[in-house]
Order: structure tokens, then sequence, then C-alpha cells
């Protein structure tokens, strides 16, 4: 039976290797491996169970950071809900983001690619919110099953952060457990691209 | 194949099990948390776009609303209405709190109606509460509350081209349950129609596909309304809904028409009580 296991535990991860040669979701959550650079294929799908030079961490260990002496910054990397182009005027929309509480949203600071502005907003939001301090503890996080956060985390631990922990269960894995708050787009963050726009 | 986001709740659901099986979440227990505030200042918020200042009274047997608890798929979420005093009930509308589109559906029942339950399937985006708000025939609102666990239902993929989505767009089934006399007939209702949400990517082409979705739907037995049905974002691709009407003999007619200009009608046949 363990042969077995090792055998099918084999075949997806040659299944999945194949998946990301082609830059395409994993078809299963088993062993989904690490790109060697950032994730060019669409956010929502399987996640690797590591990256390299961060930290995994669930729900639990999120929560004992932030009890703890040296508080994490939090950063929420989800997509803001789009209105549809075509929604009707007078039809109820009130997207609202529930996140963990004292997060930071940069939404789709994840994305591949950014546009260069962007991403370099990205580590400048980041370097204010660390006081320029690149052990500090990061939380980075999305939705479960989501590369935005993978993303945003490789970004950081490529960039010389040594605290980058991935909660790659997101506000999801969150709330199962504890409470959340609704958050704003963080406004620098909403500025820059307003400005590009 | 299934796509990928329908795993998104099993997931969290096999990752957390743990937590799961024991008590309910402090969070959500403890009553009158951050999180339930919150919950209820955004109730307020919604109750107040959609019914204006109407005062709306909670109920245990007008309407019960039941969903399950933590969804399998989100983009599929089987919602039951139970309403059992028939001659009491005007309309019932379901709103998905946090869902961007928070109006899901109204229904406006007709003199051929049964009330007694209503079931379909809506999408639903975040952890959140869900409010059935019926109005009564005097006039007066009263609302049910549930809880529901599923995530990222809005956008979720259909796994196929949109293509293939849309073939035989517009098709109906309908399947009725043994009819007895003197008796309403329970029938289920199925349309073939993806429903975009609009905030579907497609993603090869990681272009968002169009909202098209079923905004108005009435079913007729013969020429006595049975329902009319206001239809958002947040009801599932195919839709699938169960009521029940009171069988003259004369056919079920459907008249069904979308956000895009698309419109559909069919009859069926109704059952006649055999005795």
């Amino acid at each position: 039976m363990r042969r077995g296991m090792i055998l099918a535990r084999g075949a997806a991860i040659a299944a999945a290797s194949l998946c990301l040669a082609a830059a395409e979701p994993a078809d299963s959550p088993v062993n989904v491996p690490e790109p060697p650079g950032l994730y060019t294929g669409p956010q929502r799908g399987y996640t690797p169970p590591t990256l390299k030079g961060a930290q995994v961490v669930d729900g639990e260990q999120v929560a004992k950071l932030l009890e703890g002496p040296v508080k994490p910054v939090l950063i929420d990397v989800a997509m803001r809900e789009k209105k549809p182009a075509n929604f009707p005027e007078g039809r109820l929309w009130l997207p609202v983001h529930p996140s963990i509480p004292g997060a930071v949203w940069l939404p789709n600071a994840g994305a591949v690619p950014l546009a260069p502005e962007r991403e370099a907003l990205f580590y400048a939001r980041v370097e204010s919110l660390t006081g320029g301090d690149k052990a500090k503890p990061i939380v980075v996080f999305c939705h479960v099953e989501c590369w935005g956060s993978w993303n945003a985390g490789k970004r950081l631990v490529e960039k010389g952060y040594t605290g980058v922990h991935w909660f790659p269960l997101g506000v999801e894995g969150w709330q199962d457990e504890h409470e959340t708050k609704t958050i704003t787009e963080d406004a620098e963050w909403k500025r820059g691209e307003v400005a590009e726009r | 194949m299934r796509p990928t986001f329908a795993a998104f709740p099993l997931a969290v659901g096999l990752t957390l099990s743990a937590a799961a099986l024991g008590a309910a979440p402090a969070a959500y227990a403890a009553g009158a948390s951050d999180t339930d505030q919150e919950r209820n200042a955004r109730w307020q918020e919604i109750a107040k776009s959609i019914f204006g200042d109407r005062t709306i009274s909670p109920t245990d047997t007008l309407v019960k609303l039941d969903a399950p608890k933590r969804a399998e798929d989100a983009a599929l979420v089987p919602i039951t209405l139970t309403m059992p005093d028939r001659d009491k009930i005007k309309a019932v509308s379901l709103i998905i709190d946090d869902n961007p589109a928070p109006y899901a559906a109204k229904f406006e029942f007709g003199p051929a109606a049964d009330t007694n339950e209503l079931k379909l399937r809506v999408r639903v985006n975040n952890y959140t509460d869900m409010h059935a708000v019926v109005e009564t025939t005097d006039g007066k609102l009263y609302e049910a509350k549930q809880f529901v666990k599923a995530s990222g239902g809005c956008s979720a993929p259909m796994g196929m081209s949109d293509e293939e989505a849309m073939k035989g767009m517009g098709d109906m089934r309908m399947k009725f349950a043994d009819a007895q006399p003197g008796k309403p007939v329970e029938a289920t209702l199925m349309i073939r129609h993806p429903n975009f949400s609009g905030m579907q990517m497609n993603q090869v082409t990681r272009d968002y596909t169009p909202a098209r979705y079923i905004d108005k739907l009435t079913v007729s037995a013969g020429d006595q309304k049975i329902f009319t049905m206001t239809g958002d974002i947040s009801i599932a691709s195919n839709p699938v809904i169960n009521f029940g009407f009171k069988p003259d003999g004369k056919p079920i007619q459907v008249a069904a028409s979308d956000n895009q200009g698309g419109s559909w009608t069919k009859s069926f046949t109704a059952p006649s009580p055999t005795n």
C-alpha cells in the first residue's frame, strides 16, 4: 500500500511538472513543485507545500506570531472583486473584503507580470511597513489555493527579506478559527494605481 | 474535469478538519464579537438599500432557510426555503450578505403557487450570513438567517470554454413528483444557461467573461402565475429550481430571459392526479 502511494505521488509530481512547464494549473493538490522563479500561470490553482526562503505557516502559527513580542506585518494580496463591465445600473453591488485584523491590503501584488512601477511601489510599501528591517516577520496571504501570496512571498524573499511567512490557507484558513475584520485597500497602493490609469 | 476552484472549500475542510470537528469556533460562539457586529452592520446596510426603512422582524416559522454549514462547492450551494403558511406569503428574497452582488434572487408568488418548499442553487463568495426575507400578504417583512462557509463561488470558472458553456442555452426540462388528488405538486425546473457572473476569468485568455445571467423567470400554471423570479449573478450556472404548485390540469408555462436579451419559453404538461 505504501509503495502504491509513493508511486501515485510520483505520478502526481510528474503530472504537476508537466502542467507547470506549460504554465497551467496543476490538476492535483499533491506535491505541486515550486517553480524556479515567480509563477506565471493563473492565480487560482493548487500551490506548492513550500516557498524556499520563507516559512510556511498555518492559522495557529499566525495567531501565535500576532500574540508574540514582535508583531508581524500582515500583507494581504487578494485580488479585489471586479465589477462586471455590463453589471446593470441599479442592481446592488457592494463588495466586501474580510481579512485578518490589522492586515494591509495590497490587492493583486502577487500578479505576474506586475508593472515595474507597481512592483517598485510594492517594495516601497513593504519597506515602509517593516521600518526598513529586513528581518522583521512578515506574513503574506490571499485566499486558499491562490498563487498571489506565493508570488508576493517569493518577491520578498528575493529582495532579501528573511522573516517571510507564507500563509497558504489565507483568509479562509484564518476565519475558520479567528475573528476577521473588513479592510479597505491600502491608500498608497490605490493611489499608485489611479495615477497609472 | 473538475475545475480547480471546486476543491477550495474542500481543501480548507481537509486541512482544518481537526479544528472543525471540535466545538464551534469561539469567534462565532461568543455572541457579539467584532466579526458578528460587522456582519450585523453589513446586513443593516444591505437591508436598508433593498427594503428602505421598513422593519424586518425575525421569524422561526414564516420562512426557514437551510443551507450547508460548509459547502462542498462554492459555485453550487444548495438552498432550501421553507414557507408552510402559503396564504400569508407574498414574496421571498434571498440575500447572500458578503457576495459582491448580495441580492441573489426575489420570488414573487402567484395564486397557483405552493410555497411550502422552494429550492435553488447559488454561488457563495465568502464566508457569509445569508438572509431570507419574506413579505407577507399584509405587507410585513420577516427574516431568517443562516451562516455558510464557502469561498470563491462567484469567480469560479466553469471548467470549460464559454462556447461549450453556452451550448443549448435556454433548453429547459421539468420533472414532476407524483400527483395526488387535492395536493400541491412538486416540480423541478432545469434551465441550461451558464449564468456567467461576469467575475469569472477565462483561465487561458485571462479575460473576464461578461455577465450573462437569467434576470427574469416566470412560471405559470395555465394563466395562473406560480412565481416570477428576479435573478442575479449569484444564481449558479444551469439553474435548477424546485417549487410547488396547485395543479388544475393546465400546462406549466415557463418564460425566461437574460440580461443580454436572450429569451426562451417552454410549455410542460402537468401531471394529473391518478385516483
